[in-house]
């Protein structure tokens, strides 16, 4: 897909590099843009002017007969001429009319007759003139009735000519000093109305003079380098300011109504009447109605002329197959497409378009095929490949009478594009010891299948790719494009350019020049071979496998390979979702067996209150289950003495407390070193010991101590502040007991 | 050059101030456009592409590059909101307008269309290197010229690239050395989005723009398939829509966060709140805000880095919403949209909010864990109570 699409961009640049060179009739394609282009809104048009302006349009492409847009055209005639108008509405009226055909009273026609007539007597600027003697003229078109014929055509006459200046170009008025082509075209409309309404015959030297003004005018033409011919417009600043197109499509309308009013030759050459029409068919389709109407009336004038009459000469296809066999066809014919009178074309020259000396072939006269309606060369000559020519073509009219009606515009140049499909054969590849050039792997491509190669090489080995092109006409042919593409795992490319020796296409990659344009990459490259060309047929990219080429290790100061690109699009998306952790909830005894244990620490109080009240054996009892549950070191617990047994309960009592709290402790995970707890049995010490710190406290108890104290700043920094308090708790009740 | 703006400044006469609704935040497509044109000729032969843009309701300001009464500003206020640059052979635009000029025009949120041929000049290369975009020297085989983007700029992008078999060379000359350019690296249109969301459309064909361009066939090689008219048309068209704000405008409104079960926006939220978002994102579809539909639209809660990242949940009617847990870490954090979509203008809301920690009465206040210590030490002051009792009045 994606590699056909390069050679769309090809095809579609030939077209149209085709459509620019060669000049075509006005053909279909203009006959649907037009109707595109000025369709009614809604079944009628804006203005009258509008109105006339796209049935004649439509009425010279022979198109827009089922537009019915006459009702409603016609309606807004017959209410322009019935009231006190302008002389520009009344004009359009009348001419919009002469195409639709309303109904009109000829009364009206009468009214309309003898106010225009006045209005040319008082008129004094060239559009009153042009308006007035205009709907006169249309008048005469469309009535024989009323009276239309100017008595003083003469006078009128002057009075136009008076506005004209010495370069042929004309004023708009008296009081204007501004001088244009535009309006020098609708002074020659007008003036050849005045002739054609004329009762007597103008006075002779009048129509001399008023040639040599068209003469003088079209020294003022302006040139392209084609050869298209055109009048423009100098002021730019003016209101009235008109493009080219209309200042060159007024002239036109103007110079063959002038020469259709008068009987005289206007000595004017064929070549610049060709090159007008070659302006209006170079611009191909306009834009805007305005535009295609200029054009194509233009057109429709230059059509039939009384000056001499273009013919249009086109090629249908300008890129020929030499595998097809494609034959050269020529059409002649008139501006707007109709046939042209009997004539032959010769091929007179042809070249290449890289070599522009000598003509490759000898002249040759073109057959015409009337079932193509086309001057058709069966075969081209043995001498044309595929390539870019230039071939030339020269119209000879038959009949020597219409050799002064045509203009043929000369020799044509045209540029000619053969194509065909170029043999591809002898494709190989092959890896070389870079020493003495003898083959290591030698392996044959097939460019048709899909089978990969897959080779090995080292920095001192070469690689060599050939491949052997010919065209059908078994001449070598040399593409445009020929690549060599190497493309790494990490997408980095380099592209080699294949070079022509002799008869094959080759080239021998050296790795060892290359490792440092390869930044030292080991590992496989693919392998991407395009050949092409604009006159290829068959241009291809194929991957033909992959190479694995050992490279040796980076040295110290070797440039990086270059960064991978990023992909832009990446931005672009959704991204990843972040949810936060929570800090875990702190582990909790359960609620049972912490209330268990809220009860055994209170059992020794209430042992101690048991004892208190109930004498001295249920105090040796409590000692001796103390004693055995404090499991180590009993012995110490007969070191109580005292004289007083009341005294003598209180450690006990606080000593089962402790022991509580410190199996809870256990419990719950709080004190994980079992071990290190075991100082609670020496409680009795603590407890008599009246400062924590004196000298008889023994180092176990204050390494516990200060164990417990580090425990709970272990637990200020991560865990919760209620823990830190239990810590607390237990290591005061600890410093306390 | 100062004179010249001066003279500028004088003889400017009063034009467009009669043209009809102009752009705002509320209706953001263009629509006074200034066309700069080489030769007026182009207004014809590149009818179909104008008119498509004068049907949609564009007022176009047809005007010569060099016409010394041009200007895009005045008095500080810009007179167009868009500009199309159809001269791609001006040395020295007239009036005020120099490359400078242009850039700010873009600067300042206006969009731009350019499109060159083969005779580029430096002028309108400056304007496209300032976007990101280097013209290639030799043209290609496409009627026009590719051009490569600049890596480092993130914000400009291939619309249009050519083939991985297309290349950059002058197809005149022989190719002795590999072309610079190749595959899809070449960029025959591109776009820019600036951060401020103008956008600029650069076309290394003026041809592309034609009347012919639009109207002709196209057949690719080695197919049967005949298209009666080219994509021209309608890729340009498309684009035009984009660049001109009348499609991929989003807008977010009606951004709002509450504590789940209040409609109130707090002041400030606690670690571990539990909060609902919401943002309602509406498309500009030219004529009317319509509900934008998207399922990837995204909020962060954000301090120096995104804590909660979500994806939004949406009614498909506009309306985007979800609902989390305030981390537990206090400090000022933001609700950020960033929102980039390709194609679309990018969408960056943000929203400050500080999050504070537990007061100290709002602890738990009694730990059933702590009820042996809580059960010792009492006991132990009744105990002691008892024993001093006992120990005085005993006996």
């Amino acid at each position: 897909m994606a590699r056909k699409l390069g050679f769309l961009v090809l095809l579609l640049c030939l077209t149209s590099i085709c459509e620019s060179a060669a000049i075509q009739p006005i053909s279909d394609a203009h006959r649907s843009a037009t109707l595109e282009l000025v369709a009614p809104v809604d079944g009628s048009f804006a203005s009258l002017e509008e109105a006339y302006e796209a049935l004649r349009t439509f009425e010279i492409l022979g198109i827009g007969k089922e537009l019915n847009v006459r009702a409603s055209t016609c309606s807004s005639v017959v209410d322009k001429l019935g009231s006190s108008s302008s002389l520009k509405d009344l004009f359009f009226a009348l001419r919009a009319n002469v195409l639709f055909k309303c109904e009109i009273n000829e009364q009206v026609f009468l009214e309309i007759a003898l106010r225009l007539k006045a209005s040319v007597n008082d008129a004094n600027s060239l559009l009153d003139f042009y308006y007035a003697i205009g709907s006169l003229r249309l008048i005469k078109d469309q009535t024989s009735e009323v009276d239309v014929f100017l008595a003083d055509a003469d006078g009128i006459f002057r009075s136009i000519k008076a506005l004209s200046q010495s370069d042929g170009r004309w004023r708009y008025g008296p009081n204007n000093p501004v001088s244009s082509t535009y309006a020098a075209g609708i002074a020659l409309e007008t003036l050849a109305g005045v002739i054609s309404l004329a009762t007597s015959e103008i006075d002779q030297s009048l129509i001399g003079t008023l040639s040599n003004d068209i003469v003088k005018l079209f020294d003022g033409i302006e040139k392209y380098d084609d050869g298209a011919y055109y009048f423009d417009e100098k002021l730019v600043d003016a209101r009235e300011h008109q493009g080219p197109l209309s200042a060159t499509s007024s002239v036109v309308r103007g110079l063959t109504a002038f020469a259709a009013a008068t009987s005289g030759s206007l000595n004017l050459p064929g070549n610049k009447i060709f090159g007008l029409a070659k302006f209006f068919l170079g611009i191909g389709i306009p834009g805007n109605a305005k535009d295609l109407y200029n054009q194509l009336d233009a057109l429709a004038c230059l059509e039939s002329n009384r000056v001499s009459i273009p013919l249009i000469l086109s090629l249908p296809a300008t890129v020929l197959s030499l595998t097809e066999k494609d034959q050269l066809k020529v059409r002649v014919s008139t501006v707007l497409g109709s046939t042209a009178p009997p004539l032959s074309v010769k091929l007179t020259q042809a070249f290449s378009s890289d070599s522009k000396d000598a003509s490759i072939i000898e002249s040759q006269e073109l057959k015409f095929d009337p079932e193509v309606d086309a001057h058709v060369l069966d075969a081209l000559p043995k001498i044309v490949d595929v390539g870019n020519y230039v071939f030339v073509f020269e119209t000879v009219l038959h009949d020597q009478e219409h050799k002064k009606v045509y203009a043929t515009g000369g020799r044509t140049k045209v540029p000619i594009y053969v194509t065909g499909v170029i043999e591809v054969d002898n494709a190989e590849i092959a890896v070389l010891d870079s020493d003495l050039g003898s083959i290591e792997t030698r392996k044959k491509l097939d460019l048709v299948g899909n089978n990969a190669i897959s080779l090995s090489a080292n920095h001192l080995q070469k690689l060599r790719l050939s491949i052997r092109l010919t065209t059908p006409l078994k001449h070598s042919f040399e593409p445009h494009q020929a690549f060599l593409k190497l493309i790494h795992e990490t997408k980095v490319e380099h592209i080699f350019v294949l070079g022509n020796s002799g008869k094959q296409f080759e080239i021998i990659l050296d790795f060892l020049g290359l490792v440092e344009k390869f930044s030292y990459l080991s590992g496989t490259y693919d392998i991407q071979l395009t050949v092409g060309d604009a006159v290829m047929e068959n241009s291809f990219l194929r991957e033909l496998g992959h190479i694995e080429l050992d490279l040796p290790e980076p040295p110290e100061k070797a440039t990086r390979p270059p960064p991978r690109p990023v992909d832009a699009y990446l931005r672009y998306g959704p991204k990843a979702e972040i949810t936060h952790i929570f800090r875990a909830p702190e582990k909790r005894p359960p609620q049972e067996l912490s209330l268990a244990f809220l009860g055994l620490v209170l059992v020794p109080l209430l042992g101690f209150l048991v004892g208190f009240s109930g004498g001295l054996s249920t105090y040796t009892f409590l000692i001796s289950l103390t004693a055995f549950a404090s499991r180590n070191e009993p012995e110490e617990l007969p070191y109580i003495n005292g004289p007083c047994h009341i005294c003598d309960l209180v450690p006990s009592w606080h000593c089962g407390s402790s022991l509580t709290l410190c199996a809870f402790l256990v419990e719950v995970g709080s004190i994980r070193n079992v071990e290190s707890t075991r100082f609670l049995g020496n409680l009795l010490d603590v407890c008599r010991a009246q400062n924590p710190f004196s000298p008889c406290f023994n180092l176990g108890q204050v390494e516990i101590i200060l164990r417990k104290r580090e425990n709970a700043f272990v637990r200020t920094m991560f865990g919760t502040r209620k823990h830190i308090n239990e810590i607390w708790w237990a290591g005061l009740l600890d410093s306390v007991l | 050059m100062a004179r010249l703006s001066l003279i500028v400044l004088i003889t400017i006469i009063p034009f467009i101030s009669t043209l009809c609704s102009s752009f705002s935040p509320e209706n953001p497509t263009d629509r006074r456009i200034l066309v700069l044109l080489d030769d007026l000729a182009l207004q014809s032969s590149h009818s179909l592409y104008f008119s498509s843009l004068q049907s949609r309701g564009y007022a176009l300001d047809f005007k010569l590059a060099d016409d010394s009464k041009i200007g895009l500003q005045r008095y500080g206020q810009y007179l167009y909101d868009g500009l199309i640059l159809f001269c791609p052979s001006i040395d020295r635009f007239g009036g005020s307008i120099d490359s400078a000029a242009i850039v700010d025009f873009v600067d300042s949120g206006h969009d731009l269309i350019i499109a060159v041929d083969n005779s580029a000049s430096e002028r309108i290369r400056e304007i496209a290197t300032e976007c990101g975009v280097d013209f290639d020297d030799a043209p290609v085989l496409f009627q026009g010229m590719g051009h490569s983007l600049n890596p480092a700029n993130s914000l400009v992008l291939k619309a249009l690239s050519a083939s991985s078999s297309a290349y950059s060379a002058n197809p005149k000359t022989k190719l002795s050395n590999p072309p610079s350019l190749t595959g899809s690296a070449i960029s025959l249109v591109s776009v820019v989005q600036a951060r401020n969301n103008a956008r600029v459309l650069i076309a290394g064909s003026l041809s592309m723009f034609s009347n012919r361009f639009f109207r002709s066939g196209v057949q690719k090689a080695g197919s049967s398939i005949k298209h009666a008219k080219s994509g021209n048309e309608q890729f340009l068209t498309e684009l035009s829509k984009w660049v001109f704000h009348e499609r991929g405008h989003l807008k977010a409104v009606n951004v709002r966060h509450h504590k789940v079960g209040e409609t109130d926006e707090p002041a400030m939220y606690r670690i571990n709140d539990d909060l609902e978002y919401a943002v309602e994102i509406y498309e500009w579809s030219g004529k009317s805000w319509e509900p934008y539909v998207a399922n990837d639209v995204q909020v962060q809660f954000y301090m120096m880095s995104p804590y909660v990242l979500k994806t939004l949940s949406t009614d498909q009617k506009g309306l985007y919403f979800t609902a989390f847990k305030v981390p537990d870490v206090y400090g000022v954090f933001q609700f950020k949209v960033e929102y980039q979509q390709l194609g679309y203008t990018s969408l960056s809301l943000s929203k400050q909010i500080p999050v504070r920690p537990f007061r100290h009465n709002e602890y738990e206040r009694f730990l059933t864990a702590a009820f042996p210590y809580y059960g010792a030490s009492f006991s132990m002051m009744a105990g002691f109570f008892i024993f001093t009792f006992a120990y005085l009045y005993n006996k």
